[in-house]
């Protein structure tokens, strides 16, 4: 439980990078003149429906590296076959290694990276979706979230990684949802009160959301790279066991 | 499809381009707009959540779940699969049935008998307490498709990029000045006279002349070469040309509907809205194949279903038709069509028709028409032969008499000699002759200018040696015209017209891509032998009617696979139209030429080596595109009946393929701008040479000419 505590809370600081990235659309969104449940309402949609992608993406990862990893519930054979360890490790280390890249540019560091993240599809998809903000329906702002989900976003990218490595569609799929609700009350805030940081404190958020990537990039690297008795990690965050 | 927008019937090949167009277009309600993307949005997240569910089902984690929860998770899907499949099936059901009632059975019923078939087994299922349902494949399907379809229909947006500035400037307004008052309207509503204001960076809206202001211009998208046009009072405008930095006031020489500009538009959007012989040929396979896949899916579940439980034999027979969905053989011509079309449209080149392109690409002979083709079309002066007399007293009693003339050896005689600054005689009593020339009086004696048969009817003697001369030079391909007064011949001036500056280069860049030229031409044949020999044409064919240039072309056309005829259009019309492409280059007043298959700028000649490249680009796209896209399906299609390609996987891959298919097309974005076969310094020497074509001569003329204006020796008295 503690391992997706950790999850909740990298979510949690991610949230601040969130707001950046993604706060302009919530505040988009704005208040509903019909008062404040109304307004609610129309903002618990547009995160559900962001909460939603995020747990598919989190499936669907933990689900190709289930593939990858294990014969267990799928009928295809294993790409790994026989070398069940080795496929787990390789998976780890790949996740390690792409979750310590998007820690690093939350530092500030490896900007080519982050720029080809956010600029593929990105702006096109984003312009697609303008008309959503302003319509009228009720059932706008959870399309609206359900599109904003799948914006390219390193952050995301980073989790859906981690799901991956978890090598099973309901860890994949909780872990994306731990993350997803992590990103829930700032986001949340951001539809009712507007911008709440400054870009100070959004930088020092940002920072403290890549010490925690960081800090499970490594616990992955190290599952993929220490002898088993070694794996510390995830006994020690009583995490999910594959 | 057909549906009803802002109240206007519009017909869409498929439900993604409908939902693209309303997306993209401006012209409607923002949330009708959005509600289309609603619709894909609140189906992913359904389809997101019945995907969630499936995926736990089929992992590790619900392996020997509790009988009891499982009719629980079974019935939560089925109430998140019903309003997907309602939302995302709908459009492809109305496409079904809409189809049907036409007698037409199109892919959509693929999709839908598939989905249908999943769908209500599952239901089925739930009710009846089963262990298998299949949500996730009916609703995932269609959100493949969906998406798919959505994907490609921005890929066919962007396709007409090219043309948006085009087409979207056909329903520009204008602004009429009435007195003081100015008034902003449909540019169809402008009538000719009508007076029209322009601001800078305006479109010029319709076709017209400056009344007051000056600005340059930007005639690319008419004449195909991005260049700024200096215009004031008097200049003629063309609609569609971007005024630049001044305000213009204009009087409309043309109705809105009736310029160029909406000429243009016109048969732009009429080569779109047709389809090639690809493209014919795809919707018939597709239009045959349809019927067939559906009882090969029928086959496959029977085959199966022998011995597999049914659940599991109508799966496959689900991927079967899935997979079959010839999407992309619908897309394969249509998208690198459009792309090579705007293109085209891009530089001022003008396709009628989506052929074109195809044909162009296996064209191996190209014949020329010769005058106003290969050449300006236009006489030079190109020498004067006298005897005892001086060159200044030839031209200047010769342009006396010709600047009353509108003859088009008379303007280039004129022409000449203000060109040299010779100041014509002022003559009285000026008398056209028809058929042979001009005379009249000059210094109290008469003087004339035309052929022999003028100067014969005057009883006026022809010195033998300017006899003898003219007999040399007409001979050669020349037009002579005779100078006399004082009752006798003095000199004897020769015309001709020079071949286009770009067209050895063009002539040369297309020999060199394979393609073969030949000249069909009325002229005579030392006329045309001289031009043909300038421009690097070996096989030439002169003295030929109308009817005579089309029989010879029937002939060609028999020698080789495809001929591509290119003329200027004033006397081609039959050639072009009986050639496999015709090509009309030239004047810009022939736009709207029905012959023509592909029509080229005013100064376009030099693109036809790039068009060339494009069609081929073009054809190798759609080839590549078909042969993946049946290749693909005829494969996918083996898997799937052999129950080896799941059914979501199968929807997948379909999209997929699509996409690349798209994907494929969009490199033809990327083909090089054209490049005149003369570098741009080049053409401004010879254009200021052509400009001043006195004194240019005899590089132009080669030596067959035997004096020429720049040597005046001979001819000073």
């Amino acid at each position: 439980m503690f391992y997706y505590l950790v999850i909740f809370a990298a979510g949690f600081a991610g949230s601040f990078h969130c707001i950046g990235m993604c706060g302009g659309f919530a505040c988009a969104l704005g208040r509903d003149q019909r008062g404040g449940g109304a307004t609610l309402l129309r903002h618990l949609l547009y995160n559900t429906g962001r909460l939603t992608t995020y747990c598919f993406l989190g499936g669907l990862a933990g689900a190709v590296g289930q593939v990858i990893c294990t014969t267990q519930g799928v009928a295809a054979a294993p790409l790994f076959n026989g070398s069940l360890d080795i496929a787990q490790r390789i998976l780890a280390i790949v996740a390690g290694l792409l979750m310590i890249a998007m820690a690093l540019q939350f530092f500030g560091l490896l900007q080519v990276f982050h720029r080809l993240a956010i600029g593929f599809g990105g702006s096109t998809f984003a312009l697609s979706l303008r008309s959503l903000v302003t319509a009228r329906s009720s059932a706008a702002p959870l399309a609206f979230g359900v599109f904003n989900g799948f914006l390219p976003c390193p952050l995301v990218y980073a989790f859906a990684a981690q799901a991956a490595s978890t090598a099973g569609a309901l860890p994949g799929f909780l872990v994306m949802a731990w993350f997803g609700l992590g990103t829930f009350p700032a986001m949340l805030m951001m539809g009712g009160v507007g911008r709440i940081l400054g870009p100070a404190g959004r930088r020092r958020g940002v920072r403290l959301a890549g010490g925690f990537i960081l800090f499970l990039g490594l616990i992955t690297l190290g599952r993929g790279l220490l002898p088993s008795h070694a794996h510390i990690g995830l006994a020690w965050l009583g995490g999910h066991s594959t | 499809m057909e549906r009803r927008l802002d109240g206007e019937a519009c017909t869409f090949c498929c439900y993604g381009c409908c939902i693209a167009f309303q997306v993209k277009s401006g012209r409607h309600e923002e949330w009708e707009a959005a509600w289309l993307l609603i619709q894909l949005g609140v189906g992913g997240f359904l389809s997101m959540n019945i995907m969630m569910f499936s995926l736990l089902l089929y992992s590790d984690a619900f392996t020997g779940v509790d009988a009891g929860v499982l009719p629980w998770i079974h019935f939560l899907l089925w109430i998140f699969a019903t309003p997907a499949v309602v939302l995302l099936g709908g459009p492809y059901l109305r496409e079904m049935w809409l189809n049907g009632m036409q007698g037409r059975v199109t892919s959509s019923a693929l999709i839908v008998l598939g989905v249908a078939a999943a769908y209500l087994y599952s239901a089925f299922a739930v009710f009846e307490g089963s262990t298998h349902v299949y949500f996730d494949t009916a609703v995932m399907v269609l959100m493949l498709f969906t998406v798919g379809r959505y994907l490609e229909a921005v890929g066919r947006a962007r396709a007409a990029r090219d043309l948006e500035p085009l087409l979207a400037a056909e329903s520009e307004s204008a602004t009429v000045v009435d007195g003081a008052a100015e008034i902003r309207g449909p540019v169809r509503e402008v009538s000719a006279g009508m007076l029209v204001r322009v601001r800078p960076g305006e479109r010029i809206p319709v076709d017209g002349v400056v009344v007051e202001g000056e600005s340059n211009t930007d005639e690319a998208v008419i004449t195909g070469e991005s260049r700024q046009v200096t215009k004031g009072a008097g200049s003629k405008v063309i609609a569609g040309s971007i005024n630049i930095d001044g305000p213009l006031l204009i009087q409309s020489s043309a109705d809105g509907t009736a310029t160029r500009w909406a000429r243009i538009c016109r048969s732009v959007r009429e080569a779109l809205g047709r389809r090639s012989p690809t493209q014919r040929l795809a919707d018939r396979v597709v239009g045959v194949s349809v019927p067939l896949v559906l009882a090969l899916g029928g086959l496959t579940i029977v085959y199966w279903a022998q011995s597999l439980p049914f659940d599991r034999a109508l799966l496959i027979g689900l991927s079967v038709l899935v997979v079959a969905c010839p999407c992309a053989v619908g897309l394969a011509a249509p998208m690198a069509t459009s792309l090579g079309i705007g293109r085209l449209a891009r530089h001022g080149c003008l396709v009628r028709d989506p052929g074109v392109l195809e044909t162009l690409a296996r064209v191996r002979l190209l014949a020329f028409d010769k005058t106003g083709t290969l050449t300006a079309g236009k006489a030079r002066l190109v020498g004067v032969y006298g005897e005892e007399v001086g060159f200044d007293q030839v031209l200047a009693r010769a342009a006396g008499l010709e600047r009353l003339s509108e003859h088009g050896l008379a303007q280039a005689i004129t022409a000449a000699a203000a060109q040299r600054d010779i100041t014509p005689l002022v003559t009285s009593d000026v008398r056209t002759v028809p058929g042979r020339g001009i005379r009249g009086s000059a210094e109290g004696r008469p003087v004339a200018a035309g052929n022999g048969r003028l100067m014969n009817d005057l009883g006026w003697p022809l010195p033998p040696s300017l006899a003898e001369r003219a007999r040399s030079l007409e001979a050669s391909g020349h037009s002579v015209v005779y100078v006399g007064w004082g009752e006798r011949v003095h000199a004897v001036l020769s015309l001709d017209d020079s071949p286009l500056p770009e067209a050895q280069a063009a002539i040369a860049a297309l020999r060199k891509r394979g393609l073969d030229a030949t000249l069909l031409t009325g002229d005579l044949a030392q006329a045309a032998e001289r031009i043909a020999a300038l421009v690097g044409i070996k096989d030439v064919q002169a003295g030929l009617s109308p009817e005579a240039k089309r029989l010879a072309l029937d002939r060609l056309r028999h020698d080789h696979v495809s001929v591509a005829m290119v003329g200027d259009g004033l006397n081609d019309g039959p050639v072009l139209a009986a050639a496999d492409i015709g090509i009309a280059v030239g004047s810009a007043t022939d736009l709207a030429r029905e012959t023509a298959g592909l029509v080229l700028p005013a100064d376009g000649f030099w693109m036809l080596p790039w068009i060339v490249d494009v069609a081929r680009a073009v054809r190798r796209t759609i080839l590549a595109n078909l042969m993946w896209a049946f290749g693909y399906n005829l494969v996918a299609l083996t898997f799937a009946a052999f129950g080896l390609l799941q059914p979501i996987l199968a929807a997948a891959v379909m999209a997929g393929s699509s996409i690349l298919v798209v994907v494929n097309s969009l490199r033809l974005e990327r083909l090089p701008d054209p490049v005149p076969a003369l570098m741009p310094a080049q053409r401004s020497d010879i254009n200021v040479e052509r400009t001043h074509n006195v004194s240019g001569i005899s590089a132009m003329a080669g030596p067959a000419v035997g004096h020429d204006l720049a040597t005046r020796g001979p001819l000073d008295p």
